[in-house]
């Protein structure tokens, strides 16, 4: 249960002639290995700044966090994040935003091409290798963040609200996608969204965070079976845990309303 | 009919717009209008002096001279230009301290100092190469600071977030994201150069296209008047085309953002 | 790894700023007086206080008032004929597509082609008088607000024209309502490029064929080695240069709040 484990961790954010924002404050979270967790809270509660901790690019100013036991000191090969904005070098090709990890990591020309190749055709992609994002669209792009999130073959794979820019049908297609992919390599997902249905349809456990500064308010584990297909969320059961998951968030919505 | 065309649309109707301008010109001068030739002149008259030009040799020369002078200032222009801009671009301490010297300097008509410059430094490629890095190096400090402003604070995220470090950050995102930027300011700062090599030689050269011109207008020889404002017409085009075709080249991404 | 902190403070802009205009000023200042310079560096050499004095002298004398209303004549001669001339033509370019494509390489290679290589056959038509300089600065001003103007008029989202249209408006109503509110920032801009281009054609075109006016003066000063002169001159153009390029921008600035993205223009 302890592979990645966050303990009262409070971030600060001090941007100049503003007031100083605290973004999370005594946050703390337990996760297993190989577990799918989603965070759902109000805007501005901390989530996506409780993945760039995790990810490396911030540091916390009180509480710690730990990967299988170590303190992170950096952005490592062994957790990627997959952004919201896609993030994707505009004047590389399909082929040279997928090897980015591998290339920063020192891999070889041959051997990251192949292995970048292979993702773009797991992602459903093959045949675009050499397109430019500018002429992708937003569901094929959202696929080269992920292909390029898994080219190093992390152990946590860090989603920020992925398929939020995204149409209904694509993200539908999306979240399949993804869990199909999830199934076969079994990573540790922290998953960031603002759908209750996607967060209950995607994870073993939901958890939800205060209105800012971010607290770890509640969790509803999804006792779902997998492998999850579509009719699952048209049954009672989900509509129960959609029920519960709201009833946590409603409270914490309505305080950040003032 | 004319939709027929199609794509090629606007090339007919641009040609043919040309032709039949230049056509009625000659035809009205060459039978109906009375004209003066110390005042204006005809296509056909500057044909056969464009002719006489190119293949004499003068115009060669002419053009030797000027292009020199013009790619030494203009090379300096872009080896001083795009290390400074690039510099306030990323350190805001340069900024601060730069940016209002550099507006002002930017804003204010240069080229007034034309005569100080030929006179202190007397009438050769030194003056002109001098003028024209003056007039052309802004648009490049400019539109490098911009361009590296202008990088997209999520790609330096990301490309963090998988492990790259400074240099990785300059040569994998800043300076991919500055080309397209650098390469429009040259297209701004051709245009400034040439008018810095005109005045130079318009001032005070002894060679030199621009000189050339006004040598032949001070002579009344209209024709070859036009011929020099035709070649220097064309080159200006050629240059400003090709790199508009570069920076369609260099940023295929931004295709859609197109300036005059 | 980042921690989230503080930015610079605003006097350290300021302080920064200031610092390096003055600097050059304070080096002109002192050096000529410490070492004695070569004629050739020393006419580069002016100092600041010899500058404001003979600035002085010149508006005292009268002098640099009747430079000033030749040159200022000029501009705005050929200024206002350019506004005259560029912004409608600018819209019925943008409109009327086959006029468009009619006149295209007429404006893309006067465009691309610096204007000044015309001067000497304007002198050649128009003389020396104030003319050739109003033509001069015609062409100079013209393309910026034509262009620009046309950029405005096509970039009118099609999306609001067949609002107005679906509400039963026609043409006119359509470039009032839609057409024209959307191109006035290009249009600004246009005005600030203009204005620019409109001073070098003054400046310019008194260099080469004038007896009169601010260029002229800042020549024939540079001939007889008056670098104070000369560079009063100079600063004068300077000053009004950024003064009027300044206003343009913060008109701009005001008219271009509405929009999520600024027109880059350089």
């Amino acid at each position: 249960m302890d592979y990645i484990v966050a303990n009262d961790l409070t971030v600060t954010f001090r941007p100049a002639n503003r007031n100083p924002l605290t973004a999370l404050a005594g946050f703390g979270l337990r996760v297993a290995r190989g577990e799918f967790v989603s965070l759902v809270g109000p805007s501005g509660c901390g989530k996506s700044t409780f993945l760039n901790v995790v990810l490396g690019l911030l540091r916390a100013d009180a509480g710690e966090i730990r990967i299988d036991g170590r303190a992170i000191a950096g952005p490592s090969p062994d957790r990627a994040m997959v952004f919201q904005e896609f993030g994707l070098l505009p004047w590389r090709t399909v082929l040279g935003n997928v090897e980015l990890g591998l290339e920063l990591k020192g891999v070889a020309p041959a051997a990251r091409q192949r292995r970048a190749a292979e993702l773009i055709d797991l992602v459903g992609l093959r045949g675009f290798e050499r397109h430019y994002p500018h002429e992708l669209s937003g569901g094929m792009k959202q696929r080269v963040g992920l292909a390029r999130a898994l080219a190093t073959d992390p152990n946590v794979l860090l989603m920020d609200e992925p398929f939020a820019s995204l149409d209904a049908q694509t993200r539908d297609l999306m979240q399949a996608e993804l869990l199909q992919i999830w199934d076969q390599s079994k990573k540790t997902v922290l998953f960031v969204t603002h759908s209750i249905e996607e967060a209950a349809y995607l994870s073993d456990r939901v958890v939800v965070v205060s209105a800012r500064p971010g607290r770890h308010k509640a969790e509803i584990p999804v006792r779902l079976p997998r492998p999850r297909d579509y009719e699952m969320r048209l049954s009672p059961e989900f509509n129960d845990l959609k029920l519960a998951i709201w009833t946590a968030l409603k409270e914490e919505l309505t305080a950040t309303r003032t | 009919m004319l939709n027929a065309l199609g794509r090629r649309r606007r090339m007919v109707l641009g040609c043919g717009s040309v032709v039949v301008f230049v056509g009625a010109w000659e035809i009205a001068f060459s039978t109906v209008v009375r004209w003066d030739p110390f005042f204006i002149t005809k296509p056909s008259l500057i044909a056969a002096a464009f002719r006489e030009q190119i293949l004499g040799g003068k115009l060669w020369k002419d053009m030797a001279v000027s292009g020199e002078a013009f790619l030494a200032g203009f090379a300096l222009a872009v080896v001083v230009g795009i290390p400074v801009g690039a510099v306030m671009g990323w350190r805001r301490r340069a900024e601060y301290a730069l940016d209002p010297l550099l507006t002002a300097l930017y804003a204010s008509p240069l080229i007034a100092l034309a005569p100080l410059l030929i006179i202190t430094m007397g009438v050769g490629i030194v003056a002109k190469a001098v003028l024209v890095f003056l007039l052309a190096v802004f648009p490049f400090i400019f539109n490098t600071f911009a361009g590296v402003r202008c990088t997209d604070p999520l790609l330096i995220n990301v490309v963090r977030a998988f492990g790259g470090r400074e240099r990785d950050l300059y040569l994998k995102v800043i300076l991919p994201g500055v080309v397209p930027y650098i390469v429009a300011g040259a297209r701004l700062a051709i245009g400034r150069g040439l008018i810095g090599i005109l005045v130079g030689e318009f001032y005070a050269a002894s060679e030199g296209l621009g000189f050339a011109i006004s040598r032949f207008g001070d002579t009344y020889r209209l024709p070859e008047m036009f011929t020099g404002i035709l070649v220097l017409a064309v080159v200006a085009v050629g240059l400003t085309g090709a790199v508009r075709k570069l920076e369609a080249m260099v940023a295929p991404w931004r295709a859609g953002q197109q300036e005059r | 790894m980042a921690r989230a902190r503080a930015g610079a403070r605003d006097w350290e802009r300021y302080g920064l700023g200031v610092g390096c205009l003055v600097l050059p000023l304070a080096v002109w200042e002192i050096v000529p007086r410490l070492v004695t310079l070569p004629r050739g560096a020393k006419l580069f050499f002016a100092m600041p206080s010899q500058i404001v004095v003979a600035l002085y002298r010149l508006v005292e004398s009268g002098e640099f008032q009747g430079h000033f209303a030749v040159s200022a004549a000029e501009f705005l001669l050929g200024l206002g004929l350019s506004i005259v001339v560029g912004l409608p033509l600018g819209l019925l370019l943008g409109r009327f597509k086959t006029l468009d494509d009619l006149l295209d390489p007429y404006v893309t290679s006067f465009n691309a082609t610096p204007r000044i290589v015309w001067l000497p056959l304007l002198i050649l038509w128009f003389g020396i008088g104030i003319w050739s300089k109003v033509v001069i600065v015609f062409i100079g001003a013209v393309f910026p607000l034509l262009i620009n103007t046309y950029e405005g008029v096509r970039n009118a989202d099609r999306v609001l024209v067949n609002v107005v249209r679906s509400f039963g408006g026609r043409e006119w109503q359509v470039m009032k309502v839609v057409v024209l509110p959307n191109a006035l920032p290009y249009i600004v801009a246009g005005l600030r490029l203009a204005i620019g281009r409109a001073i070098l054609g003054v400046v310019v075109g008194e260099f080469f064929g004038a007896s009169r006016g601010l260029g002229y003066m800042i020549a024939s000063a540079a001939s007889g080695y008056r670098a104070d002169v000369m560079f009063a001159g100079v600063l004068v153009f300077m000053a009004l240069s950024l003064g009027l390029t300044l206003s343009v921008k913060a008109l701009e600035t005001r008219l271009t709040r509405w929009r999520p993205q600024a027109t880059k223009t350089f």
